[in-house]
């Protein structure tokens, strides 16, 4: 067995990301998206909540960087995050793509330490859809003082 | 003569999901008649048929991931002609019912409950015998139903198919 | 159902590698909850495989597993797995570029050496015996160049084998494949199935993580081998006819056809 790494410490160079697994075409035949998304996060040892559900509460702190990124279930079907809506005081995420793609990703600062849960809003693009698919239940970011009720 | 005739039904199914219609080029199908069958390739397929052979029609999808059943296939009749609800493709006004399947077993035609509590159309065998009093040169044209994963915008169909006596 | 069912596994790999376990550190997906799969996007996936045979018994159709690993908090798997090599040679390319152009007039800046120093980034290299990755250098999770051995993108788990009940049973016979499929690297694990005998059967599956070790000052690749589990419920029913419900029978054409 190898030598663990320095795994525990705090990594300030690895953002937190927060990855939104997607079924396009169950979405698609439902017009329903929220069924079909399933948000996680690399916090999970820090506290965040709500796995696998559109209402993922991320913890995290000032400073931190986070990272949002798409995982569709079919391979083969177009899905991209095409905005992000938080409060900009928290964070101001920005869109960028992997170097010599088009594949998207948004990346954003936590401007400041949270003390209740920020509620923010996530759409998508599925297919050829040209309108934005957006869940109607939302994730949040939120501040490792806050004590949020139940473990969803 | 051929004894049994193929229709393949191939679907983009995203495509048709997205655009929610089975035309813009999401539906193609294609026969292997050698009666002469017209129009291959697209939704407007003319199948050839001789009385006695066995027609069969089999989905295919263009991306192996994305589930296409047929939800049921109906033989238009002149005869009767109310407007039918819930059309689904606006471009292709229908002045026709769907003709009930008059050999029909009661409340097992087009049932694909499988034994796990779940619809499961892929337990229907979508095929049935060319009947000898069917009127020569004349198309029938049926109502393809197809079923692209599950839920409110899931079945989608056209009109627009056929089968022709020579 | 005719069509493949995809399974997706979501690693943890940085919690896995840290606890040196997978459980509660893998999040497992199919495309079939509407045909009856349960627990999609938990640890606790039962994937369904709804069997049919014909009315003499043989089965009607053959159905295909796929796996496909994924790393919660790295690149995603879209982004072409061949993506690491050719991003390192286009940094190396546009390094030498400005290697040359800085031998003009006005000599050369600590800053711009400094820049390129950060693009030539660090290597890793292998420990003996190690298996799966070739010496490489380090993406960030963003597909950029880093010299920060702390901020690796973690390598995609690679599946060694499925084993369990469902196979020791003969349920299902998983392979490793090659294809040209560049989005998994031209290598996955399928298994066709034996949809003859319904049940639920669990399966284990191995996977080798890989984890980045200073060592003697040196970087080095480390496998961690572990292993998770899923199963697959199997139902069978017999194909019947669309339009009869039973058996096959005359087209139900109408006496008149539809004008058009």
């Amino acid at each position: 067995m190898p030598p663990r790494n320095r795994q525990s410490e705090r990594r300030p160079t690895r953002p937190v990301t927060i990855t939104a697994v997607v079924d396009p075409v169950a979405a698609l035949a439902s017009e329903n998206l929220d069924d079909n998304l399933y948000l996680y996060d690399t916090n999970k040892t820090v506290g965040s909540t709500g796995f696998g559900t559109p209402e993922l509460h991320s913890r995290v702190r000032k400073g931190d960087t986070l990272l949002w990124n798409v995982l569709p279930l079919e391979c083969e079907t177009y899905v991209a995050l095409i905005d992000i809506e938080i409060d900009p005081r928290i964070a101001e995420p920005t869109r960028k793509v992997y170097p010599g793609t088009d594949i998207v990703f948004w990346t954003a600062e936590v401007k400041q330490d949270i003390t209740e849960p920020v509620p923010y809003r996530l759409s998508f693009l599925l297919g050829t859809v040209s309108t934005p698919f957006t869940p109607t239940a939302r994730p949040a970011l939120a501040g490792p003082a806050d004590e949020e009720r139940g473990g969803r | 003569m051929k004894h049994r005739v193929s229709i393949v039904v191939m679907v983009d199914a995203v495509g048709a999901l997205s655009d929610r219609t089975l035309h813009n080029g999401n539906l193609s199908l294609v026969d292997d008649s050698s009666a002469g069958s017209m129009h291959q390739g697209t939704p407007d397929l003319v199948t050839a048929v001789v009385p006695g052979q066995v027609i069969q029609w089999t989905p295919i999808h263009v991306d192996v991931q994305t589930p296409v059943e047929i939800e049921s296939i109906e033989f238009l009749s002149g005869v009767t002609a109310p407007p039918p609800a819930g059309q689904t493709v606006p471009p292709h006004p229908v002045d026709s019912a769907p003709f009930p399947a008059p050999g029909a077993v009661p409340g097992t035609e087009g049932d694909a409950m499988g034994s796990g509590g779940y619809e499961n159309h892929d337990l229907l065998v979508w095929e049935g015998i060319v009947p000898y009093d069917m009127t020569p040169g004349v198309p029938y044209r049926y109502r393809l139903s197809l079923k692209l994963h599950e839920g409110s915008n899931s079945v989608l169909h056209i009109d627009s198919p056929a089968l022709l006596r020579v | 159902m005719a069509q493949q069912h995809g399974i997706i596994v979501l690693f943890d790999v940085e919690n896995a590698l840290r606890t040196r376990s997978l459980d509660g550190n893998t999040y497992w997906f199919d495309n079939m909850k509407f045909l009856g799969s349960a627990g999609v996007g938990t640890e606790q996936l039962v994937t369904i495989v709804p069997g049919t045979h014909f009315s003499d018994g043989s089965q009607a159709t053959e159905q295909v597993l796929n796996w496909l690993p994924a790393v919660l908090g790295a690149i995603p798997p879209t982004v072409p797995r061949n993506y690491l090599a050719e991003q390192e040679r286009a940094d190396d390319r546009r390094t030498l570029r400005e290697l040359a152009s800085l031998d003009g007039e006005g000599g050369v800046s600590d800053a711009d050496i400094k820049r390129l120093q950060r693009r030539v980034g660090k290597r890793a290299r292998k420990s003996g015996g190690g298996r799966g990755l070739t010496e490489s250098k380090l993406l960030d999770v963003t597909g950029r160049t880093t010299s920060d051995s702390g901020a690796y993108n973690y390598p995609a788990p690679v599946i060694t084998d499925i084993t369990g009940p469902a196979v020791a049973e003969k349920i299902m016979y998983p392979a490793q494949y090659g294809s040209p499929d560049m989005i998994y690297d031209g290598w996955y694990w399928a298994a066709t199935v034996d949809t003859s005998r319904p049940g639920v059967y669990p399966y284990t599956m191995h996977v080798q993580l890989h984890e980045l070790v200073e060592r003697n000052d040196e970087l080095v690749w480390e496998s961690v081998d572990l292993t998770c589990g899923s199963s697959l419920k199997i139902t069978n029913d017999p194909k019947r006819n669309g339009f009869t419900g039973a058996g096959l029978g005359v087209l139900p054409l109408p006496p008149v056809p539809a004008a058009g």
